[in-house]
């Protein structure tokens, strides 16, 4: 596959700029920045980060799998995240639970620090001390980060079908679960 | 509104690729549809498999590319294994990315889990996936301890002599022996030396 | 102040920005990894030899145990940055603490530093956070990521109910 910028020098590094920029970009602009809205998504009453989450994941699924299959890209060449059963859903939950008390998660809580959220700095300094902390106590969280490998697993391998039909699968998921989202919204806002 | 209607065309598109999707199986070219009769020629015209004394060659030569899996449990593994072999799982073996131009073989004890190995291999689409019909017990009596009966004919005789050159070279200890029948009693194919000699003739070299 | 934008269209914005990573950088997108990355540096440069001995931190560190400039690092502060214009751009740029009505600022930037400190043990576990693992593992269909997006959203919802006063 054609990845020019993925060699580690000056190009590499005006695209990781460029591409976390426009990143920036897109989750200040759907408000992502902002902890109130954030958290408005647990409280059923703007419903923002499913809808911005899932439209992004249905948008570059569909482009993996389409430039995948016309051969723009080699998928093969993309880095597929192993999984880890255990520590994942554990990892989740954790992650789940501090995601509720500070209202931001790490990339929107950079975007919150640099729009001027004091709050936005608290859970990024909150977020190092964490990465710190566990990476400090490593060898005794060891054990347990390495339970359940899996290696590269994906859904179509899971369910036995073909990637298509996953993909369709989400897509239909995702349409399903945006016009529950837009109800729910209009019912909490009228109330 | 603007928006709205822009959100319609994109949600119809998605829609619209999503099926299609659906269609177009898989974006990766191997794919896994199993053609099952494609598998069955493989298995009757022997290209599933490996003797001990090829994967040996193979090795010596350092075939490109050659990852050589042992599907054993690990204390077995711990104990001996064929040279340069990594452990994995069957688990593993059904999840774990293959590159393009490498040659996978794969060895159980006995055979038969490697075998059942290679079709998982085959049916995810991976193409050179061999595996070693005898298993880590072939490579220990055709490779490390090879038995060359006294009184072959002098036109076998070459083939063997390469074959013991083979064993040296892994610290294998070839012995020529009265009887073969007796010592390899327990044995349920036939030696690996016969075959070798077979397929050298059947190639015309 | 302006608006925000629609979620559906900043949502395929994204979309985009991710894809794209995938064909011009052959990555994902990713925050969690950037502040490992950062932790590392700091532990290598307080206790170089703990450091490099350390089995997480070592990756994030150069071969010769240096600190390392990664990839994330570089794609995060362009988050501030593209955070930071279009912010100023859509005059929403303001100095402040986000929180519920009924609690007070230090309480709430006490919760702030505490959720931090959790979703940073909770990234370490599960290899990534939102960005990492839900966006970037859910394009590719990774079980695992789903797994961990279905645990997060179901933590956060059944945490939700006791924080009420932080927020509303």
């Amino acid at each position: 596959m054609i990845t020019p910028f993925s060699d580690g020098g000056y190009a590499s590094g005006a695209a990781a700029l460029l591409i976390g920029a426009a990143f920036g970009w897109f989750l200040e602009r759907a408000g992502m920045g902002s902890a109130r809205k954030l958290a408005g998504q647990f409280y059923l009453t703007d419903l923002t980060v499913f809808k911005v989450m899932f439209t992004a994941i249905v948008t570059a699924m569909l482009g993996v799998f389409w430039l995948g299959w016309i051969g723009v890209i080699d998928t093969a060449n993309i880095y597929v995240p192993e999984t880890f059963l255990i520590p994942q859903i554990v990892g989740g939950v954790v992650f789940g639970i501090g995601f509720a008390i500070a209202g931001l998660c790490p990339g929107t809580s950079c975007v919150a620090a640099a729009t001027g959220r004091i709050d936005g700095f608290a859970v990024v300094a909150g977020m190092f001390a964490g990465v710190l902390g566990s990476g400090i106590l490593f060898a005794s969280l060891r054990q347990f980060y390495d339970l359940t490998p899996r290696g590269v697993l994906t859904l179509p391998q899971i369910f036995g079908v073909s990637e298509g039909l996953v993909v369709f699968a989400v897509v239909l998921i995702a349409m399903a679960g945006f016009k529950v989202a837009n109800r729910i919204e209009q019912r909490n806002s009228a109330a | 509104m603007n928006d709205d209607r822009a959100i319609r065309v994109l949600a119809t598109a998605a829609l619209a690729l999503g099926a299609l999707a659906v269609v177009a199986g898989s974006p990766r070219k191997s794919g896994p549809a199993l053609d099952v009769a494609q598998l069955a020629r493989e298995v009757s015209n022997e290209s599933d498999h490996v003797t001990a004394v090829e994967l040996a060659g193979w090795i010596r030569d350092r075939k490109a590319g050659l990852r050589i899996i042992d599907i054993r449990d690990s204390a077995s593994f711990e104990e001996s294994h064929v040279p340069g072999a990594v452990r994995q799982s069957l688990d593993e073996v059904a999840v774990a990315p293959v590159k393009d131009g490498e040659t996978i073989v794969l060895y159980s004890g006995g055979g038969a889990h490697a075998a059942q190995a290679w079709v998982l291999l085959r049916s995810r689409g991976v193409k050179d996936v061999f595996f070693l019909r005898g298993g880590y017990d072939e490579w220990m009596d055709e490779v490390m301890n090879p038995r060359f009966p006294r009184n072959a004919p002098p036109e076998e005789r070459a083939a063997m002599d390469s074959i013991a050159a083979l064993s040296r070279y892994f610290g294998g200890v070839p012995r020529n022996v009265d009887s073969l029948i007796v010592r390899n009693r327990d044995h349920d194919g036939q030696a690996s030396w016969k075959a070798a000699v077979k397929r050298a003739r059947g190639r015309g070299c | 102040m302006r608006a925000y934008s629609n979620p559906y269209l900043s949502g395929f914005g994204l979309g985009l920005v991710l894809l794209s990573a995938f064909v011009f950088a052959g990555r994902g997108l990713g925050a969690s990894g950037a502040f490992a990355s950062a932790a590392a540096a700091t532990a290598a440069v307080a206790a170089p030899d703990a450091t490099q001995a350390n089995d997480y931190f070592a990756r994030y560190l150069s071969a010769s145990g240096k600190p390392a400039i990664d990839w994330l690092v570089i794609e995060l502060i362009g988050v501030v940055v593209g955070g930071f214009i279009s912010a100023y751009l859509a005059g929403r740029l303001r100095r402040g603490v986000e929180k519920g009505p009924r609690i007070s600022n230090r309480s709430r930037l006490t919760l702030a530093f505490a959720g931090g400190g959790a979703m940073g043990l909770g990234a370490v576990l599960a290899r990534g956070c939102t960005s990492g693992q839900a966006l970037t593992g859910g394009a590719l269909l990774s079980a695992g990521s789903w797994l961990f997006i279905g645990a997060a959203f179901a933590a956060a919802y059944l945490a939700a109910p006791f924080l009420r006063k932080a927020w509303t």
